[in-house]
């Protein structure tokens, strides 16, 4: 039994899971909070495959009383409850399933987070006696389909005008539309853009995709892409708003990146591959587009970032010692995912006098040292790309990933010297950690080893690696977020 | 000859009706809404006494946005619809 709310985002999250234990001929019932109607359009739009009934006067509700939803009682078959949950949680609702003597139904890897708080229960809100307003519907299925515009002008002038970016985009026919989509349901709703929360849909997306010249099996990538986007770990509300330099960059990893074409060797953050500049180009567009961050407008950033024409790399699986992003995370090395990073343009390292593992890295830590403001620590997270003939070097003398990942953390740092006087970061010390690096007092300039991000990209010849700098971080800035790609 | 373009833009009309304008600020409750960035309080201090003390308003409230990085929460929308104006203090 799982007491449910329609306008809880934790609630509609679960609603595919327990699918999957109804597929599975668990007994599941839905116990809605709200009325009829309400509840109607929410198992419309939520597809939910079980059924759901509506708790009048919150009878049953007062009688379980959970102080949030979605709230998951098991009751056995002795009418006994045998188990009981509030708010979502993907362990938990293994465990469910365990006891009911079922599959799992919750990947760890499928995008969503492992837990997410849901919302107060509607017998605790406080009664008020006016008519309740009209909820404001941003969960909608099934979206409007986009007008059509007759062109008499030279269609590619007119599409410079009136949408897009600065740049000549492919003119988004009906005919390419349609073909974009490759049969797909048009009106489907894949997600809301922020800032403005405009509707993704399927046949936006392919507008979106046909000016930016993706080709149609680019469409397999862009639709996870757009719900890793609209994932609210992710933030990209206020990533689009910011005054500072994030744009996020799309990390492409596993086999899609051989089948659509992604580069990951030399030139990996340039012009190299038709796969990494028209997704990189499309999600902008639709960020513009849908989202309506125009960048003289509500996207605020001071000097702007390149990578908002198109920021998309492929990791170099084939050339790194260790096991690439996604497989860090869980992900099988033949599943495909994308990873949403809200970072700045990246900031090239060359060390080519360095023959040790640790003089390649003690390079790389000089550059981490200067993510956000030099002297801000404790804040930022950090991008390291480490270019091929890096890698080699720190791999050679025994190093695994973590070990870099540890040691660029333990000697990445500020020397106490430096805050003499006042500025960005300096204010703050109380929170910071002492170190002594190489002899020195020094403030040390990330909060663990999770904060520094590794993966492997680039060409052959040369000895350079990237850092990529952050955006604010943790939950009440930008997470870095993971999809899987068909 | 024309040719038909499928409308890739966002095609939901956003209604912002503009907030009714006050013509005196005298006698009148003013939220100072800080979004918690650095200067902020300092910023708001000095209007606060401004307010008070040149421009007669009655009453000054004060509220602080958990994180810049998000949108207000409701419960705090909910308390600024209640007074007569509002002056946010939004950047560093």
């Amino acid at each position: 039994m799982v007491f449910l709310e329609t306008d809880c985002p934790t609630c509609r999250l679960t609603i595919p899971y327990l699918n999957r234990l109804a597929e599975q001929t668990a007994q599941v019932i839905g116990i809605s909070q709200d009325p009829e109607t309400l509840t109607r359009q929410f198992v419309e739009q939520t597809s939910a495959a079980f059924p759901v009934e509506v708790d009048s006067n919150l009878q049953l509700t007062r009688a379980y009383d959970p102080v949030a939803v979605p709230a998951f009682v098991l009751v056995g078959a002795d009418g006994y409850v045998k188990r009981a949950q509030i708010g979502f949680d993907k362990d938990e609702l293994n465990a469910i399933a365990t006891e009911m003597g079922r599959h799992p139904i919750a990947d760890a890897h499928d995008g969503a987070p492992q837990r997410k708080p849901g919302c107060s229960s509607r017998h605790l809100e406080p009664v008020d006696s006016s008519a309740p307003a009209e909820p404001l519907n941003v969960y909608s299925a099934v979206g409007a389909r986009a007008s059509r515009i007759d062109v008499s002008e030279d269609p590619y002038e007119y599409c410079v005008r009136e949408f897009g970016d600065p740049l000549p985009v492919v003119p988004p026919t009906v005919e390419r539309v349609e073909h974009m989509m490759r049969g797909l349901d048009p009106a489907q709703v894949i997600g809301m853009i922020p800032p403005c929360y405009g509707e993704a849909t399927v046949e936006k997306i392919a507008a979106n995709a046909v000016m930016a010249g993706c080709e149609p099996a680019m469409m397999d990538v862009l639709l996870p892409l757009v719900r890793a986007v609209c994932d609210e770990r992710l933030n990209i509300h206020g990533v689009q708003g910011t005054t500072h330099f994030a744009a996020p960059l799309i990390i492409v990893n596993g086999p899609i990146r051989r089948r659509l074409g992604f580069a990951c060797g030399q030139n990996v953050f340039s012009n190299v591959a038709r796969a990494n500049s028209t997704l990189g180009r499309a999600l902008q567009l639709i960020l513009r587009n849908l989202g309506g961050a125009m960048p003289d407008g509500i996207d605020m950033s001071t000097l702007g970032n390149p990578g908002k024409f198109a920021y998309c790399i492929g990791e170099n699986e084939e050339e790194t010692p260790w096991e690439p992003l996604h497989v860090d995370l869980g992900f099988r090395s033949d599943q495909s995912a994308i990873t949403l990073f809200a970072g700045e343009a990246p900031h090239g390292v060359s060390e080519h006098q360095a023959r040790s593992a640790k003089g390649v890295l003690k390079a790389i830590a000089h550059a981490l040292a200067t993510v956000w403001s030099y002297r801000a620590c404790m804040a930022a997270e950090a991008l390291v790309v480490l270019g091929l003939e890096h890698v080699r070097t720190i791999h050679r003398d025994g190093f695994r990933k973590q070990d870099a990942r540890e040691f660029l953390f333990n000697n990445t740092g500020i020397p106490i010297r430096a805050y003499d006087d006042d500025g960005e970061g300096t204010r703050q010390t109380h929170l910071y950690r002492e170190v002594i690096i190489d002899g020195e007092r020094c403030y040390q300039k990330f909060r663990s080893p999770d904060a520094i991000g590794i993966i492997v990209a680039g060409g052959g010849a040369g000895k350079f690696s990237a850092v990529i700098g952050s955006w604010a971080t943790g939950s009440r800035g930008s997470q870095k977020v993971t999809y899987p790609c068909p | 000859m024309s040719i038909t373009l499928v409308n890739p833009c966002n095609e939901r009309k956003l209604i912002a009706a503009q907030a009714r304008r006050l013509q005196t600020m005298a006698g009148k409750t003013v939220a100072l809404l800080d979004i918690s960035k650095p200067g902020g309080n300092v910023f708001l201090d000095r209007l606060e006494r401004a307010l008070l003390e040149s421009h007669a308003v009655a009453r000054v409230t004060r509220e602080i946005k958990p994180t810049f990085t998000k949108p207000a929460p409701e419960q705090l929308l909910e308390r600024l619809r209640s007074v007569d104006a509002v002056i946010e203090a939004l950047a560093d």
